[in-house]
């Protein structure tokens, strides 16, 4: 323990997380500071963007294999956070099924901001990770959002005797492959596997790419304090699990990572990346696809605990932690 | 050189557009217009503008015109029994006089 304290405590100090604070600070002091949409989707774009092509360039030089026990290990993850949620906060006081299963569903989807965060981080703390370990977001997001979605409507139909209405699982898959931050991801994949993308790689994305995510965690910040007057009007235990269910899935995610390790040579930061994406909960493709595919949900619930807390957790304690816990078992 | 027409009103959350633009057309309408929307409501105070990372909690303005105050009706009842039970949605109609010759 007092190994890991001030590895702890120096992820702590990252710029990630100060501006992230500085984005909560001033949005909860009401500043009229705004960064426009268009820039947050074109910065969204970019690091995903980014991340893919990191992954692509990997994949075309090293065994495409490899990372086939990690995919599956994240579509488990993905499915046993919705469970999780069904059966630990579905069962609360005063707690609706769809409700818990909706929020489920949006902690087992990713965050794009998160894993552009933590990338960065432990290419800093000097921690190596197989860089296709960014490809492993969509295994995990759509599993979740699908599992959700099915679900919620099984129960929907149980409980209303109307056992009529089936659910489709392609629209919600297609749904999700379509949406601007799985798009973006697997297109920068693409390219970076067929083409060879360096050159802009070399000069433009991995330049520019953390000045951007510093940008990006001011707009998570802000966001993040504005969806606290939605997370207000819903049961505390939506805020309870926001707070504990990052850390526990992050928990999750390192426990199939180091399994992983121990069977296949998986690395330890590819742990913390795996760790990383179970932790965070997704903001930009999930709420839509959730909206649409269980409208019985409150949306007030689901994404003021992701956006408010989830994802503020990740970002702040998950990433550190599970970085300091890697640099501890590394014998920094 | 006008024409006396109907003009229904619809503000929905905005991931409905797309869906109620495709349920007007198949009931008949010739086209409609749709603007980016904000207020408050019932359900929640719901705006455009500030940054919101997910368009999950924008709203939208559909406006329709139609020839027959049938044909509102009509798209009003589908709306209704599709939509106002999960959805922050509301619906209004006034007459309105088109100014250019169109059949609606």
């Amino acid at each position: 323990m007092t190994d890991f304290l001030p590895l702890f405590i120096e992820q702590l100090q990252s710029p990630t997380l100060g501006f992230l604070i500085g984005g909560i600070v001033v949005a909860a002091l009401g500043s009229q500071l705004a960064i426009p949409d268009s820039i947050y989707k074109f910065i969204s774009f970019f690091l995903l963007m980014k991340i893919g092509l990191t992954g692509g360039i990997a994949i075309r030089n090293s065994n495409f294999s490899e990372i086939i026990l990690p995919a599956l290990g994240a579509v488990g993850i993905g499915i046993v956070i919705v469970l999780i949620s069904r059966y630990t906060l579905g069962k609360l006081p005063g707690i609706s099924v769809p409700d818990a299963v909706a929020t489920g569903g949006l902690f087992g989807a990713v965050s794009g901001s998160t894993l552009a965060a933590v990338l960065p981080q432990l290419d800093s703390a000097k921690v190596p990770y197989e860089a296709w370990t960014a490809a492993l977001y969509p295994f995990m997001d759509i599993p979740a959002l699908v599992a959700a979605i099915v679900m919620a409507s099984l129960y929907i139909s149980k409980k209303t005797g109307n056992t009529s209405e089936k659910v489709e699982i392609w629209p919600i898959i297609k749904e999700s492959l379509q949406s601007s931050a799985v798009t973006a991801m697997l297109l920068g994949v693409a390219l970076g596997i067929l083409t060879k993308p360096e050159p802009v790689y070399e000069s433009f994305f991995n330049p520019l790419s953390r000045g951007f995510l510093a940008v990006l965690m001011i707009i998570m910040g802000m966001e993040a304090a504005q969806r606290m007057n939605e997370l207000r009007k819903v049961a505390q235990w939506f805020a309870i699990y926001a707070f504990i269910a990052p850390i526990v899935h992050g928990f999750l995610g390192f426990g199939v990572g180091l399994i992983l390790h121990k069977l296949t040579g998986f690395s330890i930061g590819g742990s913390v990346v795996l760790a990383v994406i179970a932790a965070s909960s997704s903001d930009i493709s999930g709420p839509p696809t959730l909206r649409a595919g269980i409208p019985s949900a409150n949306p007030s619930a689901y994404i003021g605990a992701s956006t408010a807390i989830g994802t503020p957790v990740a970002i702040a304690i998950c990433i550190p932690l599970f970085i300091g816990i890697a640099e501890m078992m590394l014998g920094r | 050189m006008s024409q006396q027409v109907w003009k229904l009103v619809i503000v929905a959350e905005e991931i409905l557009s797309k869906k109620l633009t495709k349920l007007i057309k198949e009931a008949g309408a010739t086209g409609y217009t749709v603007n980016a929307a904000g207020g408050e409501g019932s359900r929640n105070v719901r705006s455009t503008g500030e940054p919101s990372v997910s368009h999950t909690l924008s709203n939208v303005k559909i406006e329709v015109l139609t020839g027959t105050r049938e044909l509102a009706d009509k798209i009003t009842r589908e709306i209704e029994a599709k939509y106002y039970a999960n959805f922050s949605i509301i619906t209004y109609i006034y007459p309105v006089e088109a100014l250019r010759d169109h059949k609606f």
